[in-house]
């Protein structure tokens, strides 16, 4: 029996008939056609389809449609405005923290939701916080080096969208 | 050379704001109209004969539009080097996880459905897992082979046996190297698309795209020409990308059924039916003068290859042979069996064989270093190649800066320092490398690429390759190459998609040998491109050509600022004088490489990259946990194109190296792989690695271009010796065999204080 949805997705409405079982990660890509957030294991245990809901990174591989619904989800195409990139996105691009691009979408995700919640992460925190974002190209380092280069330790908020 | 404009600067990958935003179009991304959902039934036994397969109710399936087994395939034998591939198996499977049948549905539910449906009998065959055991009399045989045996490799040179009489030191070990999984993000994956002429069009992340076609035209009895590839982006491939029967199968169930079929393996799946590195045991024997120099060097490799054959051949000779252009060696015997195994086949690992025989070699070195007294960084500065070395099997080594590397990595590491400290727990290895910059052997008929530039109307240029991006960045590098001969920017230069209607046919990303040979072609393709349009300026300007010179998107006289012609003028003056045609360059570059002839003699690659890496541990004897605390790796790859895309590449690869001597392994329950997700196959998260620190040496080689060699696979290779090295020196053990799990370290440990 299929399910009536609205889901609110960057900012836009989505009115959806879907089978209660298929997840937000299938209907974001299948359903919606925002092919950005990427499937790297459908299990939970690479990172790669992280999207914010109400702000908190989930990965969308693991989280049912329905229980999306009435939540705010932000994808990777709802970062970028104007033709302007969000300043993650542009440190990713500017450090060199992507090579073959597959856990990107997922990466920036978590990356902006650890700036997000603390506008001065430390080295350690980064690491910790990616724990569950595997990447396979860049062994990391580039990428701690784009999320630490938005770190404001004196302006207390970090500045996004 | 300082000189340079666009090459040596850091460069932001040119594909990056695609990939940051979501735009980057990947396999799976693609939505065709009609497009039908295709699964694969894979073998749930490691050895077995197929009874039976009974795919009526699967049939039946509302949704279902084919189901097909090996009887709706043209039942041809194809692979590699080895005819042992079918495009599903016709009577027999040899590895859990062989494609039996497969399903096309109107969506992905509706084909695991179908699948759960088909029945199979099987009469279950004895499985060996052991290569040792599988080359025993009576062992089951896989495909045929006496003994299992899929392929011997043997070379000799001058007369070990004699050496060893005359060594002052004679070392003997075995040594083992693990399976390990890619663990690309991207699991393999095709879309293929029926035309109405009887192509195939096909959307694959391959990194071969126009030699697969090879292959799979005779999979598919269908011409060469028929298949046409079309690359979107890769998510990461390390060697595993490689010819594999998913994208056949796509490309029948498509031809089957009239229509587009997307079809991709679960991560699962991916695990049970990609190809893993080739795990070998390793017998080693090497002879040392007092002072440390090598006299000879003996070695039998046993390699598990799986139940058949994608790249063993070439995989093991490359670890039978390759190291010996890396050191003096004068008195070498090697002796390699690749066998017959009830396990996964195993292909191309970023390091080929290399890096297998390194972990082998550099720990022995580290060893005899010790036994000798004599410092492990000398070891290497007394036996290393110079240029213009000329190995025992005719590898012209015309550029090597392993000497400096050496010393670079030790000054910047602090080496002599923390090696008189002695602190037990922490501990400094150093390991070195050398590899190659593309491989004859791999593809005999060519070696080189060939490359295309048009001048655009807006006086830019569109560059048009088969070599292929798969994250390593090489669209970066050809368009660093082509904007550096050209005096324009790297925003000035396109590359086109690959698309083996339009591209040049090129061997693709293994070997290490994109941005030398790929990027060579292009350097020679902008050359020429750079003397028409010389050649046409000067006519329109009236002006001797060694007048003029090319900047800033102009063609200007020497010395008259005002005069000269922008490109865009130039380009639209000349399509239009052409009736159309525009511009173009064209490069072809050849190697002048041999493949190496039936006594393994000749010089198989153009540029030789080498490397030296010291890794710094820590050892907790009461967990038995290894830490990598620091990483330094210095790197002779001639010339550094895009130093941002330089350090990343072997920060990746060091990563990649960390994982393997620390975290990796694929291991088996009666055959099936038992830990085939990342939740129980663990790969390096950001907590497992220290900061790695590139160094980048510039012997500057004089075939690559503007000097540079191959970066990717030296940057793993000498990683899991490094890291045994540093664990001798923290605690006094020597781990020989992959990976260094706490269980290893602890059970070595104990033997030690006894």
């Amino acid at each position: 029996m299929k399910k009536q949805l609205d889901l609110l997705v960057n900012g836009d409405h989505y009115h959806l008939l879907v089978d209660p079982h298929v997840t937000l990660l299938h209907v974001l890509r299948n359903n919606i056609g925002l092919t950005g957030t990427k499937e790297g294991c459908g299990a939970g245990e690479c990172g790669a389809c992280t999207v914010l809901a109400d702000g908190d990174p989930v990965n969308s591989c693991l989280m049912l449609a329905v229980q999306a619904e009435g939540k705010e989800i932000i994808t990777i195409e709802g970062l970028a405005a104007n033709g302007q990139l969000n300043p993650v996105q542009e440190a990713f691009v500017s450090h060199g923290a992507i090579q073959c691009g597959y856990c990107t979408p997922g990466m920036i995700m978590m990356a902006k939701s650890i700036l997000d919640q603390n506008p001065d992460p430390s080295e350690d925190e980064i690491r910790s916080r990616l724990i569950g974002n595997l990447c396979r190209c860049t062994g990391y380092e580039k990428i701690v080096q784009a999320v630490r280069s938005l770190a404001r330790p004196a302006e207390g908020r970090y500045q996004h969208e | 050379m300082s000189d340079f404009k666009v090459v040596g600067k850091p460069q932001p990958f040119v594909d990056a704001r695609q990939k940051a935003t979501g735009d980057a179009v990947y396999t799976t991304d693609i939505h065709l109209p009609g497009m039908l959902y295709g699964k694969i039934l894979r073998s749930p036994i490691p050895h077995g004969r197929i009874l039976n397969i009974d795919t009526s109710r699967a049939l039946r399936l509302p949704g279902v539009k084919k189901v097909i087994t090996a009887r709706d395939t043209p039942m041809l034998c194809y692979g590699i080097t080895h005819e042992d591939w079918h495009l599903l198996a016709p009577d027999k499977v040899r590895f859990v996880g062989e494609e039996i049948a497969a399903v096309a549905a109107v969506d992905l539910d509706t084909a695991e459905e179908a699948l759960d449906l088909i029945k199979m009998e099987f009469e279950e065959l004895p499985a060996v897992y052991d290569p040792e055991e599988a080359m025993q009399p009576g062992a089951p045989l896989i495909n045929d082979a006496p003994g299992n045996i899929a392929h011997v490799f043997e070379v000799e040179r001058g007369n070990v046996e004699e050496a060893f009489g005359d060594s002052y030191l004679v070392l003997e070990e075995k040594y083992y190297t693990s399976q390990v999984y890619q663990s690309y993000l991207e699991p393999m994956a095709a879309v293929a698309k029926p035309e109405s002429d009887g192509r195939i069009s096909f959307y694959l992340p391959i990194q071969i795209p126009s030699k697969c076609r090879v292959t799979y035209a005779k999979a598919l009895d269908m011409p060469i020409d028929s298949l046409r590839i079309i690359q979107p982006h890769i998510g990461g491939g390390f060697g595993a990308k490689m010819e594999t029967p998913l994208h056949p199968i796509a490309a029948l169930l498509a031809k089957l059924t009239g229509k587009p079929v997307s079809l991709a393996n679960t991560r699962e799946e991916d695990f049970m039916g990609g190809n893993p590195r080739l795990p070998m045991n390793i017998q080693l024997k090497m002879g040392f003068t007092r002072e440390g120099l090598i006299t000879a060097k003996k070695v039998r490799i046993v390699a598990a290859n799986g139940g058949r054959v994608c790249y063993g051949v070439p995989i093991l000779g490359t670890a039978c042979f390759r190291v010996d252009s890396m050191y003096r060696f004068q008195n070498i015997k090697a002796e390699g069996y690749l066998v017959y195994t009830n396990t996964l086949p195993t292909g191309c690992f970023r390091g080929f064989g290399n890096s297998q025989m390194v972990f082998a070699l550099e720990s022995m070195m580290d060893q005899a270093a010790h036994q000798l007294g004599i410092d492990p960084a000398e070891m290497r500065h007394a036996n290393a190649v110079h240029s213009g070395y000329v190995s025992v099997h005719g590898w012209q080594v015309k550029s090597a800066a392993l000497d400096e590397c050496v010393g670079k990595a030790t000054d910047a590491a602090g080496w002599k320092k923390k090696r008189a400290e002695k602190i037990f727990g922490k501990g400094i290895g150093l390991a070195c490398t050398n590899h190659v910059s593309g491989y004859s052997a791999f593809f005999p008929p060519f070696h080189g690429s060939s490359a295309m530039l048009r001048l655009e109307l807006n006086g830019k240029v569109s560059v048009t390759s088969g070599e292929v991006e798969l994250g390593q960045g090489q669209k970066t590098a050809f368009s660093q190459i082509a904007a550096e001969v050209l005096g324009l920017t790297v925003e000035d230069v396109r590359m086109t998609p690959v698309d083996s209607d339009l591209s040049t046919f090129s061997l693709g990303a293994w070997a290490s040998r994109t941005t030398t040979v790929g990027g060579k072609a292009v350097y020679l393709a902008a050359a020429d491109l750079r003397s028409k349009i010389m050649a046409y300026a000067s006519m329109l300007l009236e002006v001797e050509e060694d007048q003029l010179f090319m900047a800033g998107g102009k063609v200007i006289q020497d010395g008259c600022p005002d005069k000269g012609i922008a490109l865009a003028d130039l380009a639209s003056r000349y399509l239009y004088q052409h009736n159309g045609s525009f511009i173009y360059g064209f490069g072809e570059f050849n190697p002048g490489t041999q493949v190496p002839d039936a006594e393994k003699y000749g010089n198989p690659s153009c540029a030789y990259p080498f490397a030296a890496h010291i890794a710094e541990v820590e050892v907790d004897t009461e967990t038995g946990q290894v830490q990598v605390v620091s990483y330094h790796a210095a790197h002779d790859l001639g010339r550094t194109i895009n130093p941002l895309g330089a350090s990343g590449q072997i920060e990746g690869g060091v990563a990649m190296g960390v994982g393997w001597a620390l975290m990796e392994d694929l291991f088996y329950d009666h055959g099936r792989v038992a830990n085939a997700g990342f939740l129980d196959y663990r790969v390096p998260g950001p907590k497992d690695l220290p900061e790695i620190k590139s160094i980048f040496v510039e012997s500057n080689d004089p075939y690559g271009p503007f000097g540079a060699k191959g970066l990717g696979e030296p940057a793993l290779n000498p990683v899991a010796a490094a890291i045994s090295n540093a664990i001798y020196d923290a605690v006094g053990i020597r781990l020989r065999e992959l990976p260094f799990t706490p269980e290893k370290v602890l059970t070595e440990l104990k033997k030690s204080k006894k």
